[in-house]
């Protein structure tokens, strides 16, 4: 063999190597669409997502070491907090949102429930820098890391390069967040041809195509846009979502469509997770709609359910449960490297 | 052959090498005609008293050189941060072709908005460097902190965190200058011209893209010269 034939082989099996390093990592169904991140940007490798793992259940990310991106992106609640309407930080704060839950992040492309952050890379530095949650700066961070017995050597297995940056920090968090795929849920199988919804799961899936589908949208069950879904202000947080941000009045009131995959695992509901069960939120919708200035056109016309397609609608509802994704191990704590 | 090719390849690259001069671009960031140290106090005409600096760090962006409105050349590194608490950071080294003649620079105040929202990145982009706000995405282009008595905020201090990449607030200014002398651009920024039009009495924090971030983008871009 010729040394130019050799090379080429060696091209050919170098990226046929790299490639299923990927699909391996991530490997959605064929009835999800084109993801929105830029893998080339942030090539998936098993040691960089490993890295990323180990620092979304490390406390040190936080200025005294107590909170972790764990303590509020639980994983065995689809990574949101269960039970809690608004986040919990440091010192026994209370933040004004609920954690939402952490799936298909891949196909987002704007983050936090009014669009402040724009790229998977940067979202961590909200929570990192926030005085409420870890209330850190990702220069001290870096420090930390960098003395911290286990981290030089992860980074340069990751990296190559033992020498920890802040660029690195956050695309090891992206990766191990890119990784946390939702698409095995009875839904899934459904539309995999390997399982059937039963009759009343049927009917809801007709009634969630013609009532909830344009904002939901299948099979991310989010069109990833902002809506004004016409809750009445809580007036003890005075949030108007995008607004805070856009300062448009145009965004007054709008906030982050939510997915409803895992909805067993991520009460309460809405942005400031005032409804503790999935029933109170249909009766939002049925009847408890405040008309205002922004509110989204598909909800004027929003048709009124029976108490029976209340339950044949939560029916299917309940098939977008992904619990091999919830107990997956991949993505638990990481007993063999953290105490 | 394959022997003769590496030769004239070498021979190649050894006369392109020779035809490299050296040359640099300096940032001069001056109060009154004195260059600015970190915590030096000044005195600032406007306002009758004294004024100090913690923080003037900004970035400059898509430097290229022009030869009668032709473009000549750019640099190949991207973003350059330059702050003032790194005097290593003043002064931007390039290579040049002697071949190639050039009397306009363009260049960009801030980060352009494809940066912006394509993820994070290393060196003088990395969030570390205190150029990244966190509360929403997006690069601080241009920030100026300091202590002058007479500026109401908490502690006198005045703050502006100048940034935003989108309509209507994006904050991103092209600026393009006259070369008088080719070896050694110096290219100043007066800081008390800036303090002339903004009194630190009433505007001492911008900490948000809106239309006061903008016009004071606007103000410091004009302020840019060649020294003479």
């Amino acid at each position: 063999m010729s040394l130019k034939n050799f090379f080429f082989l060696f091209l050919t099996i170098s990226w046929f190597a790299f490639s299923s390093e990927q699909i391996s990592y991530f490997n959605p169904p064929n009835h999800f669409p084109k993801p929105a991140y830029d893998f080339n940007s942030n090539r998936l490798t098993k040691e960089i997502k490993e890295l990323g793992r180990v620092l979304f259940y490390d406390p040190v990310l936080s200025k005294d070491n107590t909170i972790s991106c764990a303590s509020c992106h639980s994983p065995y609640n689809a990574f949101a907090h269960t039970d809690h309407d608004l986040s919990h930080g440091i010192n026994d704060q209370i933040g004004t949102r609920n954690a939402p839950p952490l799936f298909n992040l891949a196909w987002q492309k704007t983050f936090m429930w009014d669009g402040a952050i724009n790229h998977l890379d940067m979202q961590a530095l909200a929570p990192i820098s926030h005085p409420k949650e870890m209330n850190e700066n990702l220069k001290n961070v870096v420090k930390k890391l960098q003395n911290k017995r286990i981290y030089p050597s992860l980074f340069y297995q990751a990296f190559k390069d033992s020498l920890i940056t802040g660029e690195h920090i956050l695309k090891a968090l992206a990766q191990f967040q890119l990784t946390l795929v939702s698409a095995t849920s009875k839904y899934d199988d459904v539309q995999k041809g390997i399982a059937q919804f039963s009759h009343q799961e049927k009917k809801g899936y007709l009634l969630f195509q013609k009532n909830c589908n344009s904002c939901h949208t299948e099979p991310l069950f989010s069109n990833q846009k902002f809506a004004n879904n016409g809750l009445p202000i809580d007036t003890t947080l005075n949030d108007f979502g995008k607004w805070m941000i856009t300062k448009q009045s145009s965004d007054s009131l709008k906030f982050k469509i939510p997915s409803l995959r895992n909805l067993t695992y991520t009460h309460p509901y809405m942005h400031d997770g005032r409804f503790q069960k999935l029933n109170q939120v249909l009766n939002h919708y049925n009847k408890g709609i405040i008309t205002s200035q922004n509110k989204f056109n598909d909800l004027e016309k929003s048709t009124v359910l029976t108490p029976n397609e209340k339950s044949d609608l939560i029916a299917f509802l309940l098939t977008l449960n992904d619990k091999k994704f919830v107990f997956d191990h991949k993505h638990q704590f990481p007993r063999e490297i953290l105490k | 052959m394959k022997f003769y090719t590496i030769l004239v390849f070498l021979f190649l690259s050894l006369i392109s090498f020779a035809q490299q001069s050296n040359e640099t671009i300096q940032f001069k960031l001056s109060f009154n005609h004195n260059s600015i140290a970190v915590g030096n106090k000044y005195f600032n005409h406007t306002t009758s008293d004294s004024i100090s600096f913690d923080v003037i760090r900004f970035y400059i962006s898509n430097i290229q050189f022009f030869q009668e409105e032709a473009f000549a050349f750019s640099l190949e590194k991207k973003h350059h941060l330059i702050d003032l608490g790194n005097p290593e950071s003043l002064i931007i080294n390039f290579d040049k072709n002697t071949k190639q003649n050039y009397n306009l620079i363009k260049f960009d105040l801030g980060i352009d908005s494809l940066t912006n929202v394509s993820g994070a990145f290393g060196g003088d982009l990395d969030p570390t460097n205190g150029m990244y706000w966190t509360w929403q995405s997006g690069y601080i282009n241009f920030k100026l902190e300091g202590v002058t008595p007479s500026c109401p905020a908490r502690k006198n201090f005045f703050q502006f965190h100048l940034g935003g990449y989108q309509a209507p607030f994006s904050m991103v200014q092209s600026i393009e200058l006259v070369i008088l002398d080719k070896k050694n651009i110096i290219i100043q920024l007066p800081i008390e011209q800036l303090l002339e039009k903004i009194n630190l009495k009433e505007t001492y924090e911008i900490m948000s893209p809106n239309q006061s971030s903008v016009n004071m983008a606007k103000l410091i871009a004009s302020l840019f010269s060649i020294s003479t």
